[in-house]
């Protein structure tokens, strides 16, 4: 199976990227502006200009509420209705890359949709955008693309089955060795002198170093 | 003199260890490239798009009743220029029995009708705007091919370059499903 090679991937990218990820709402402004152009271009009062124009922006209104769909159009067979509000603006910039960030992308290595510069990825948080500009959910938006890739495609493994096993186990790694750590800071604690030190200590004290008995005759001395 | 071993603490560093290896085990042997596909034995994701001579829009629901294979492919795709044969044969001696469509992964269209054009086209090459259609199929690299049967419901998947043989194979699961 073959995957395109980076560097195609990223002068596609590059290269097609702002004609693909154009936002609607962009083009929608473009075409508004078109209109107004021509408009101006027309000899006409102010009034009926004014009406014209309220009537060109109506018409495109009612063009981008018929194509929300344009972006994935099997989302409502998949996953339902709309749960939440409609995002727009910031909002809808900061949900799309949190969103993004943790969906997988297919082409590539480890990459999440957010991160990856491929064509793929490009198209699959575009999606993301249109659904939460819908007012999808990130669960509905996740089993979107769970229902073509799997589980796969999520990089954080929902809590069933075998994936239990990769939440639960780095918590019982870290509790065990907190138990082990605890129980030998214990052991080191309770643990009585070692002998080898205390026959050295009574030897010392019984030999009949001049040396050894002028140092504990002053350290006797020093002691208030 | 050897201290006595802590049982306890032993018995839970295999148990970890244990789970531990049985998790990664479970990877060994898997193309990490592969993705198996939830789809099959579902209804195949519905597109209709338009061809790249410039023909009607269609999907496969047009071919309903009778088998259809879709085969996602591009032209910078190497493997993808091996099984153009084995695909435009089939669908040549397989005739109305069974309905090919060629799906464009991310490639220009001029490059894909140049490619026909030089080495023939034996059945429908249909345009992915946005790759929605790749997407909803969950292809993850090409070429990617998907046999759905009569139903419209998916049978088989397959990644990587067919072979005659291969091909043969899952057309005859999607005629007998």
């Amino acid at each position: 199976m073959t995957r395109k090679p980076a560097a195609v991937i990223l002068s596609r990218g590059d290269r097609e990227g702002s004609q693909t990820t154009q936002p609607v709402a962009q083009a929608m402004v473009l075409r508004i502006r078109r209109s107004f152009a021509a408009l101006r271009r027309l000899r006409m009062t102010g009034l009926c200009r004014a009406s014209l124009g309220s009537l060109v922006i109506l018409v495109l209104a009612c063009g981008l509420a018929a194509q929300p769909d344009a972006g994935v159009p099997d989302a409502k067979q998949v996953v339902g209705a709309p749960l939440e509000a409609p995002l727009t603006g910031d909002a809808l910039l900061l949900r799309t890359q949190e969103v993004a960030a943790a969906i997988r992308c297919p082409v590539c290595q480890g990459l999440s949709i957010a991160d990856s510069p491929s064509e793929m990825a490009i198209n699959m948080k575009s999606q993301v955008r249109d659904l939460l500009a819908r007012g999808y959910t990130r669960e509905q938006i996740e089993t979107y693309f769970e229902r073509s890739y799997g589980q796969f495609v999520l990089l954080r493994p929902k809590f069933e089955g075998v994936n239990v096993l990769v939440w639960i186990l780095p918590i019982a790694a870290l509790l065990a060795g907190v138990l082990v750590v605890a129980n030998l800071l214990r052991r080191f604690q309770t643990m009585p002198e070692a002998p080898a030190m205390r026959e050295r200590e009574e030897a010392d004290s019984q030999s009949d170093s001049p040396y050894l008995a002028r140092v504990r005759r002053m350290v006797e001395e020093a002691k208030p | 003199m050897s201290k006595p071993v802590n049982r306890t603490v032993l018995a839970v560093g295999a148990a970890i260890a244990a789970a531990l290896l049985g998790v990664l085990s479970m990877g060994l042997g898997q193309d990490p490239q592969r993705i198996d596909s939830p789809l099959v034995g579902k209804p195949a994701p519905e597109f209709t798009l338009r061809t790249v001579s410039g023909g009607n829009a269609f999907g496969p629901a047009k071919f309903r009743g009778k088998p259809v294979v879709v085969n996602f492919w591009a032209t910078w795709c190497r493997p993808c220029w091996d099984e153009h044969p084995t695909l435009t044969q089939a669908a040549r001696t397989l005739g109305d029995r069974v309905q090919f469509i060629g799906v464009v992964f991310q490639d220009e269209e001029s490059k894909i009708q140049s490619f026909l054009e030089q080495r023939g086209a034996g059945y429908p090459t249909v345009v992915d705007e946005r790759g929605k259609t790749a997407i909803a199929y969950g292809v993850g690299g090409i070429p990617e091919t998907f046999f759905l049967d009569a139903t419209g419901r998916i049978v088989a998947k397959h990644d990587g370059p067919l072979s005659p043989e291969q091909l043969n194979e899952y057309v005859t699961k999607a005629m007998n499903p």
